[in-house]
């Protein structure tokens, strides 16, 4: 059975990329965030083997939804898709509880590597 | 892989953030003491870097870069604006905008970023408390998983080194860490930790880790964190440790869940469902003709249940194309500013009924006419704030685009409360033009306005950069007729001007009557028509040289359309009237017959040299004979 993916992102353009670069290695999204919260909400609803989590969104950003998911689902796969010139929230992120990041721009190969990385 | 297929995505998306970013500027503008838009602005500039970097905008990323750091030092600093960060800030604004357009489609190298980037470099470097600003969150405590400082003792020594490419070299090396202190403990970090995030870390770092596991295990952990070049694990194994336990789980969070369901469609497809609406409309009303031919219930049967799913169907089509007008308003509050500024005015720009509806294709074409009406406004309308003051007036003038529902159609009004038009002057140009009768001595607001839209006409004193070269309301009155709308003009000397522009709700398809005249028949648009009565049933009477009806105490004006189209022959003895109302005029159009009402196709025609100023459009009747449709505009 294909892995389950929520995106989450706020920009329709970033999560329409992701989701095609997954939805093409055979990942099922199964859902999508614009806001941390719905971040929040919709992993407990979905419960999705991965989340892929953007740093900078509106109304609860990406790092705050690691933790409340964190603490929800200890096990949780955060993989963080930052942007250059992020370090320290990416640190931050990690620390929080997200098991990688990819950096923007995207290569899909490196999207996948670290989705391998994490699931793996 | 192909990025090609996101330009449209990466365009729209762009677009409404830069729109954004407009509104919240001048948000901050007005109250400067206010960081609150810095946010948002940070995180919609944030966004376009993002998807321009994907998307390879060099240019784009840029400046967008460079406007986030500035941002964000102020959003840290909570500074208020100044009146020159804040003309930077929409300087980098618009070059962003320039940049977004030119980079999708192919042309971004004509762009010089040269100036606004090392501006906002400048800008950044005096903000900037300290050569290195802190992280935002350092200092708060509470880091999850910090790694613990370094105990003295031995364990393995792991030295590792990150790929030279790797971005945010100092997270991996993090990730290297916890996937480490997931075999053992782990201490002496070299570098410190704190200098792993530095920006100057060069990937090369090394620990020790007490960890019974074999060498291999502790290679692939290292590896796992991804971008590693190189490990080399040591020997001195000492004592076995534990994994650390997971953090226990916390309460379940609070949230709405919130449902978004809205997907972006490209334009072109729902004119494509327009247009084959408006083709099933037409064969839909020759269906109804046959069938009322056939008298065959079945048929009928058929043909009303196909009337009411097409009507069903229309109805969705056209509520899928309705878009609310602060997609075209939203752009004005900051293009008023920048005019105000420009002419040393101050001007208070308020918007009102943002979230009234209209068609697509209406609010496209209504972005000009409103900008020639604004910059009309705000140049000849309001007085500079000496003139204000001389005249008793509050030194700020306020200027209102307002969006009102009215029946079947939408009213936009643009007001000022400025020195108003000056009849008299407009009155004598007029007569000197030929224009107007030479012995009138006063201007009706009609009249005023059928002057004031003649191609050329201008009173300006000056032609300025910003109007007053004649190509202000005629253009704008030529574009809403087009649209099957109207323009009033009510102005007052020293009070102000205020236009109204009246637009059907939809444009494709209407409901019209239909009218003979001769052997032709004629579409009418039911948006305008407010009566129908009957000629020769009312006593007609003559105003100023027109024959005219009095209906519910007002004089209407007759137009003979038989008479008007040349049509030979003789009227019936009673004909009726077909009253049309477009603000406050009105006007009485006598036809031959009523075929009835039905919906039609309008399609939009160029007219031949020559044709009567009064229609608007064609459309197919049901039995597939063309028919002219009468533009109310021309008409009242």
């Amino acid at each position: 059975m294909s892995h389950t993916v929520l995106v989450c992102d706020d920009a329709i353009f970033m999560r329409t990329m992701i989701s095609d670069i997954l939805a093409q290695a055979g990942f099922e999204i199964v859902g999508e965030a614009e806001t941390g919260s719905q971040a929040v909400e919709k992993y407990r609803q979905l419960k999705p083997d991965l989340v892929t989590m953007d740093i900078v969104m509106p109304d609860m950003g990406g790092i705050d939804a690691v933790r409340e998911i964190v603490k929800q689902d200890p096990d949780a796969k955060i993989l963080m898709c930052s942007a250059m010139g992020q370090q320290a929230l990416v640190v931050e992120a990690i620390q929080a509880g997200a098991k990688d990041f990819v950096v923007k721009p995207f290569q899909p190969s490196r999207v996948l590597e670290a989705v391998q990385r994490v699931l793996g | 892989m192909d990025l090609s297929q996101y330009a449209e995505l990466f365009l729209a998306e762009s677009r409404e953030h830069l729109s954004a970013c407009n509104q919240l500027l001048l948000d901050w503008e007005r109250t400067p003491a206010n960081p609150a838009p810095v946010g948002g602005l940070f995180r919609a500039v944030h966004t376009v870097k993002g998807m321009a970097a994907t998307m390879g905008y060099g240019r784009v990323t840029d400046i967008a870069h460079r406007t986030e750091n500035l941002l964000d030092l102020l959003r840290r600093g909570s500074r208020p604006a100044t009146d020159e960060l804040l003309q930077l800030l929409f300087r980098a604004r618009d070059a962003l905008e320039t940049a977004v357009e030119l980079s999708v489609v192919g042309r971004e190298d004509e762009l010089d970023v040269a100036e606004v980037v090392a501006d906002l470099e400048s800008a950044a470097a005096l903000v900037a408390p300290h050569p290195l600003a802190p992280s935002p969150r350092s200092g708060e405590g509470e880091r999850g998983g910090e790694v613990p400082p370094a105990a003295p003792g031995g364990g393995r020594l792991v030295e590792v080194t990150l790929r030279a490419e790797a971005p945010i070299k100092g997270g991996r090396a993090l990730l290297a860490l916890k996937r480490a202190q997931g075999l053992g403990v782990v201490h002496g970090v070299t570098p410190p930790q704190a200098a792993l995030e530095s920006d100057d870390f060069d990937g090369r770092f090394s620990f020790r880790l007490d960890s019974p596991v074999p060498a291999a295990d502790i290679e692939r952990a290292v590896r796992g964190a991804g971008d590693v070049e190189h490990v080399s694990v040591g020997g001195e194994e000492r004592r076995g440790a534990a994994p650390r336990a997971p953090a226990p789980a916390g309460a379940p969070v609070e949230a709405t869940p919130e449902k978004s369901r809205h997907i972006r469609v490209d334009l072109r497809r729902l004119d494509e469902l327009m247009d084959l609406i408006g083709e099933l409309v037409t064969v839909r009303g020759r269906l109804n003709e046959l069938a009322a031919a056939r008298r065959d219930p079945a048929v009928d049967d058929v043909a009303i249940q196909i009337s009411r799913l097409s009507a069903d169907l229309q109805a969705g089509i056209i509520q899928a194309r309705m878009t609310p007008v602060w997609q075209v308003f939203d752009r004005f509050p900051r293009l008023v500013r920048d005019l105000a500024r420009e002419l040393d005015k101050q001007v208070a720009f308020r918007v009102e009924g943002k979230e009234i509806e209209l068609d697509r294709a209406i609010l496209d074409e209504l972005g000009d006419p409103l900008l020639h009406l604004l910059r009309n406004a705000v140049d000849h309308g309001i007085e500079t704030p000496a003139e204000r003051r001389r005249r008793g007036k509050p030194p700020e003038g306020e200027i209102v685009l307002a969006a009102v529902r009215e029946r079947a159609s939408v009213a936009i009004s643009v007001s000022d409360d400025g020195r108003g038009i000056d009849r008299a002057r407009i009155l004598e140009r007029a007569q000197r033009e030929g224009l107007v009768d030479p012995h009138a001595e006063a201007l009706s607001d009609d009249q005023l306005l059928r002057v004031l839209a003649r191609p050329g006409f201008s009173t300006a004193d000056a032609v300025t950069s910003v109007s007053g070269r004649g190509v202000g309301i005629d253009v704008a009155v030529t574009r809403i007729r087009a649209l099957g709308g109207s323009i009033d003009i009510r102005t007052e000397a020293g009070k102000g001007t205020s236009f109204v522009l009246r637009l059907p709700v939809t444009l494709a398809i209407v409901r019209a009557l239909i009218a003979g005249v001769g052997r032709e028949r004629y579409a009418l648009p039911l948006t305008y028509v407010a009566e129908t009565v009957e000629f020769g049933v009312q006593p007609t009477t003559l105003v100023e040289g027109r024959e005219a009806i009095v209906l519910h105490d007002r004089v209407v004006p007759l137009v003979h359309l038989r008479r008007m189209l040349g049509v030979s022959g003789d009227a019936p003895r009673r004909c009726p009237i077909i009253v049309l109302e477009m603000g406050e005029r009105r006007s009485g159009i006598v036809v031959d017959g009523m075929l009835g009402q039905q919906e039609i196709v309008v399609k939009g025609f160029d007219p031949p040299q020559g044709t009567l100023p009064v229609f608007s459009g064609a459309t197919i009747m049901g039995d597939g004979i063309p028919a002219l449709i009468l533009d109310a505009g021309g008409l009242v």
